[in-house]
């Protein structure tokens, strides 16, 4: 074995139950912002960072998923497990830090118990003591430091409280080791049968009951000290659950109503993602039509100018004149994440789901899945049975990510009359109910009929904690979104940037001054004329002749049809390459001036309004289906293992768009809908 | 013998064992449910399935033939 560079800092792991808070005090060493979420199994991947400067400490710390015990139950349990005894990059880690949630003591401390046990260097961290304080209850370190023959800190990671604590703690034990060999942990499976699994809990049963004390009252101190015997009512009321939390489930979790709250504040969550972003938008527009104004002005008409204006400022602005609803998304995804109310939703629609071969920890994937497909691939690690999660795997292609979101409030903004803007939150809502109710369409007909896609069978299984409700932190909240769009402009910005030149090159060369006939027509005709000329003996035209046959079944035409295919690239591009395809006058707002734009193109083989109720409604239904993400296939088939999933995704997908969109475009044009 | 699927809600009651019958009961054990703790049905879903119980300070929610394998006295 070779000694490499990184394993000359030491390597300072953190492991802990789920949700014990690790992830916030990760990012309160690390300076980091890893995403921290009021659901156990928010943390599926582990992440190295070194510890910030301000403490003084050279290593490098380790994040890793919440496990239970160190018998691993799921995919996500085992990256954890894994990292512990065999990290491929940095071996066996030098110290562990292992938390425990101070108000869940008796159920926390087995995982520590364990790793004592395997022979880890460890130092216990108790988090959440604010809540054990709220029921009048502490932990006495000092006597669980002695009992545990461990160290035994108490840190708040959300406020910092206590770190001081631990940074000498780390100090220290970081000093002892220098002088030793790397301690090699033993495996410890043999002893977790059920019968040392029950003696482990009555020892830790023992040691709570010597550690837990009640906050003391100046008198009561003495009386305690003398007697020494802790207060029976005050044992009690450690093992009730939060109060606030028993009486908010009664609604929530209520028997009968519980599941239409469910789809109430799913339902509110999609409409106002439409209604909250609209004001922004109309910022965002205003200042890229200034900006394409401003440069027309400058440039006149010359190509450079038409590069600058139509290729990149036009381009890309109109797709980030959607960064609000993107934004609003991510925020209100997040406020729900962080109450605690995800658990919920997913013991609700455990059952249901599980009719269609799905588990109630799909609900978490699957909703992140409307945030992006990649994140949502990986949640999804915290379903145990694989069965269970590759289905889950194969249907999250079908939740209608940030990406589409440009591209369907386009269309919806088209669909929407003006004298009835509210319809467009609905409208929007609808297409995410459509997308959620295919993809159960589709698990369901997976399940049912076709136990080859998906070989695997092992026992199906739903336990999960319920954690206490929390209002969120507004300000990790705020950060976190903002970091989200901030990370969505930086995947999606220079694809889009690059494919609005490359479109704007196809559709602008190699007649790039086209010979009109002018006479008789003004300024604003000339250039429409000459770009209408320059458009149609573009290489953009060359190829979408080889486009043609499969757009016209749909009603639509080879404009379309590049535009399609340039969203294979980035579903936003779509949207990008509207604008530059159809959009003439720059002196109008970009969003508003693409949408005159739509409603009087007409299709060059029919010479029919090209965009009907119809095609746009075909359109919603291809960008539905259709997997236009090549980021989306590589993770798939990291986490299905092959290439097997991915290839049927993508097969399967996108035939379905097409044929959906063919039947749903010529269906409608018979109803009479155009 | 009574298990805990067979609680009634606000129903509270004690373990006295789990049955090891069931693939999950290393987990359920793991998790907390182990004999001598007391256990509350606190919420239902519409099927019936999964349950929440109150159990050391904590809710979790199982299914409803993991409940069957714990066993009340
Ligand atoms: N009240 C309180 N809440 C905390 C404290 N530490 C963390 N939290 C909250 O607890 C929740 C879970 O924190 P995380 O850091 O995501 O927990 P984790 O251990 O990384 O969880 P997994 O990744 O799911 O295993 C978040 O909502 C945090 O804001 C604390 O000391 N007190
Ligand atoms: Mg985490």
């Amino acid at each position: 074995m070779s000694i490499d560079v990184a394993k000359q800092i030491p390597l300072i792991t953190l492991v802990g139950p789920p949700n014990s808070g690790k992830t916030t005090l990760f990012n309160y060493l690390s300076g980091k912002n890893f995403k921290t979420v009021n659901y156990p199994g928010s943390t599926v991947e582990y992440y190295t960072c070194k510890i910030q400067e301000k403490f003084n400490i050279d290593a490098n710390l380790l994040d890793s998923p919440g496990i239970i015990s160190l018998n691993p139950n799921s995919p996500d349990e085992e990256v954890t497990v894994n990292s512990l005894y065999n990290h491929p990059e940095f071996g066996v880690p030098d110290l562990v830090i292992a938390t425990a949630d101070a108000s869940q003591l008796s159920r926390h401390l087995l995982l520590t118990k364990q790793l004592l046990s395997a022979g880890f260097k460890v130092i216990l961290v108790l988090t959440m003591r604010d809540l054990l304080e709220k029921k009048g209850l502490k932990v006495n370190t000092e006597k669980l430091s002695k009992l545990l023959r461990c160290d035994v800190v108490q840190v708040n990671g959300r406020t910092g409280a206590g770190i001081n604590d631990l940074i000498i703690s780390i100090e220290k034990n970081l000093e002892e080791i220098e002088n030793h060999r790397k301690v090699q942990p033993y495996t410890i499976s043999n002893q977790l049968s059920k019968e040392n699994l029950l003696n482990l809990y009555s020892e830790i049963e023992n040691l709570t009951r010597a550690v837990i004390e009640p906050i003391e009252i100046p008198d009561l101190e003495k009386i305690n000290k003398q007697i020494n015997i802790l207060n029976p009512v005050l044992q009690e009321s450690s093992l009730q659950p939060d109060l606030f939390t028993l009486k908010l489930d009664k609604i929530l979790l209520h028997r009968k109503y519980g599941l239409l709250f469910f789809f109430l504040i799913m339902t509110t969550m999609f409409t106002s993602i439409f209604w909250l972003a609209d004001p922004f938008m109309t910022m965002v527009d205003n200042f890229f039509s200034y900006l394409a104004q401003t440069s027309s002005e400058l440039l006149g008409n010359t190509w450079y100018s038409h590069l600058i204006g139509d290729g990149l400022i036009s381009g890309t602005g109109a797709v980030l004149v959607f960064l609000p609803q993107i934004l609003i998304l991510f925020l209100i995804l997040g406020l729900l994440e962080d109450t605690g109310y995800l658990a919920r939703g997913a013991m609700m629609i455990d059952k249901p789901l599980s009719k269609i071969g799905l588990n109630g920890k799909s609900f978490v994937p699957m909703l992140s899945g409307f945030a992006c497909a990649i994140p949502a691939m990986l949640a999804a690690r915290t379903i145990s049975n694989k069965r269970e999660r590759l289905l889950t795997i194969f249907i999250i292609p079908l939740m209608s990510c940030s990406a589409r979101l440009p591209v369907y409030v386009l269309l919806v903004a088209f669909l929407t009359p003006s004298d009835r803007p509210w319809l467009g939150g609905l409208l929007l809502a609808s297409i995410y109910i459509f997308s959620i109710v295919s993809s159960i369409i589709v698990a369901s007909l997976i399940n049912k009929f076709s136990k080859k896609l998906i070989r695997t069978e092992d026992t199906s299984s739903f336990i999960l904690e319920l954690p206490a409700y929390r209002i969120p932190k507004l300000k990790v909240v705020l950060k976190n979104s903002y970091l989200n769009a901030l990370h969505y402009i930086k995947r999606a910005g220079p694809i889009i940037l690059l494919l609005s030149l490359v479109i704007w090159f196809l559709t602008y060369m190699p007649n790039h001054s086209p010979q009109i006939d002018a006479t008789g027509l003004n300024e604003e005709e000339i250039i429409q004329l000459e770009k209408s000329e320059r458009l149609a003996t573009s290489y953009a035209a060359e190829l979408g002749k080889f486009i043609q046959p499969l757009m016209t079944p749909i009603g639509m035409d080879w404009r379309i049809g590049v535009s399609l295919i340039a969203a294979f690239a980035a579903r936003e591009v779509f949207v990008s390459s509207l604008a530059l395809i159809f959009r003439v006058t720059d002196d109008e707002n970009i969003q508003s001036s693409l949408l005159t734009a739509m409603q009087t193109a007409t299709n060059q083989e029919t010479g029919e309004p090209l965009f009907t109720a119809s095609t746009v409604i075909g359109l919603v239904v291809f960008f539905v289906f259709a997997l236009q993400c090549i980021s989306t296939i590589a993770v798939s088939k990291k986490e299905t293992g092959g290439w097997r999933i991915p290839v049927l995704q993508l097969i399967i997908f996108t035939s379905t768009a097409y044929l959906l969109t063919l039947v749903t475009v010529n269906g409608l044009k018979l109803l009479g809908i155009n | 013998m009574k298990t805990a699927a067979e609680l009634k809600h606000g129903e509270k009651a004690r373990i006295s064992d789990i049955n090891s019958d069931n693939p999950s009961y290393k987990r359920l054990i793991e998790i907390g449910f182990t004999p001598g703790q007391e256990i509350e049905l606190v919420n239902t879903s519409l099927f019936n399935d999964p349950l929440a119980f109150s159990i050391r300070g904590t809710l979790i929610a199982i299914r409803r033939n993991e409940a069957d394998c714990i066993i009340l006295s």
